[in-house]
């Protein structure tokens, strides 16, 4: 039973993967990062302001509260928050859950927006603050948290209240730079989340950053040609696709956005005959709806005349 | 009565097709999204249309619901991918809300005092 309680506490020794850093490091401190008191209940909208400004874009508070805080629950939900991150036309990034990681954000002048519980298991009191500094010689972490311009914490105590809260913690990127230790697909993910979010000209930025990092990436190539047919430039978009597809000819989704592009210039009878080609080569259900789908808006235009 | 009834609906209805207007800008229609080529969950995400439509009416709701002003609600949704929607629908309640450090000083209290109560000391080690 005691032994439940210590685990429902969270006192298990933090995996020295996550609280390890290189032996060489000493301290850093981001002591030019703004900082923005919390209002009750308004960590969350008070540390993505914090990370949105250093990272450049010019928002206030208010502004911020009114994106992220739900009022019925009294806090912010991360979802919420990465969409704000988004919306400001930034790009979020999740760090792993490393000291390390966070330690590398730190040198690459970013801080750490992350999510603890301060309370337990049981009783959790869930609180967003943003990690500024870490001085690995004294053992301590530096946070705007809260009210407190410069929260001193020992580094194994922010550990427990971190993995509390799953480790989560995220940087706020300008679009077309990478985090300090991209993992791929977490990357790919995220700039696939600003695209949905409608936000072109930053997906755009992010995929060729991508296609600079990883060579030939084909999610990346065929991200940089979404970007760019929906920026309407649909020669840029037809030469992306036409590369992708020699790439991987059996790439259907890029056929039948190589299909709409080549529609978009006026060229029917060529978009037609991709999905013909994409269709006939036993696409997945959910695939060939779309293709089907594609078809018949490309037949459409052609019979109302429209470009 | 009547009247006043047909407004709600006719409101209800004009809010639904306003958040349908925002998600057909974000998504050309017949172009599928990078997001495809991704995982099984978001691949699956980015082809069913329909449900994403649904999903954004639901979590719509349950911001309004939950105190969000209704001009702010689309511009929030706005943000979110398609996996993020369609997680949040019907689960907003189970979702984590960072709130308050303030509240928190009592909760720790109690729980320390319930640890040293039945032996567990070394919790004072970690905090």
């Amino acid at each position: 039973m005691p032994a439940l309680l210590v685990m429902a506490a969270g006192c298990a020794p933090i995996p020295s993967s996550v609280s390890e850093l290189p032996a060489t490091v000493g301290s850093i401190e981001l002591d030019d990062t703004p900082f923005y008191p919390q209002e009750r209940y308004q960590c969350g909208p008070a540390a993505l302001t914090t990370v949105l400004v250093q990272s450049g874009a010019t928002v206030s508070l208010d502004e911020i509260v009114d994106k992220v805080y739900l009022p019925g629950r009294q806090g912010s939900l991360q979802f919420e928050l990465l969409a704000a991150v988004r919306t400001e036309g930034r790009l979020p990034y999740q760090v792993d859950g490393t000291l390390d990681a966070i330690w590398r954000e730190l040198e690459a002048g970013r801080p750490v927006l992350v999510l603890q519980n301060l309370g337990v298991a049981a009783i959790p009191s869930w609180h967003y603050a943003v990690v500024i500094g870490i001085d690995a010689r004294r053992g301590e972490i530096v946070l705007r948290s809260g009210t407190d311009k410069r929260r001193v914490t020992r580094i194994r105590t922010f550990l427990h209240t971190w993995r509390r809260g799953d480790y989560w913690g995220i940087v706020v990127l300008e679009p077309g730079e990478l985090p300090a230790a991209a993992d791929r697909a977490r990357y790919f993910e995220s700039v696939a989340a600003l695209e949905e979010a409608g936000r072109i000209e930053g997906a755009a930025a992010a995929w060729q950053a991508g296609l600079d990092n990883w060579p030939g990436d084909n999610v990346a190539l065929f991200g940089l040609a979404n970007s760019r047919f929906a920026m309407r430039d649909y020669q840029a978009a037809e030469r992306a696709y036409r590369d992708l597809l020699e790439q991987r000819p059996g790439l259907l989704a890029a056929r039948n956005n190589l299909a709409l592009t080549l529609a978009e210039q006026g060229n029917h009878d060529a978009a037609l005959k991709e999905i013909g080609r994409a269709l006939s080569e036993n696409p997945a259900p959910a695939l060939e709806r779309e293709l089907r789908d594609t078809e018949a808006t490309i037949r459409r235009r052609m019979t109302s005349g429209e470009q | 009565m009547g009247f006043q009834r047909a407004r709600g609906a006719l409101m209800r209805l004009v809010s639904v097709s306003i958040i349908c207007m925002g998600f057909a800008q974000a998504a050309p229609a017949g172009m599928i999204g990078t997001a495809y080529l991704l995982d099984d969950e978001s691949r699956a995400a980015s082809l069913s249309r329909i449900e994403l439509v649904l999903a954004r009416q639901d979590v719509g709701r349950q911001l309004e619901a939950l105190g969000v002003e209704k001009a702010m609600i689309m511009e929030r949704l706005g943000g979110l991918s398609n996996a993020e929607l369609l997680e949040l629908e019907g689960q907003l309640d189970s979702q984590v809300a960072g709130g308050d450090i303030l509240a928190l000083i009592g909760a720790v209290f109690v729980v320390l005092l319930i640890l040293e109560l039945v032996g567990v000391t070394n919790i004072f080690k970690s905090f």
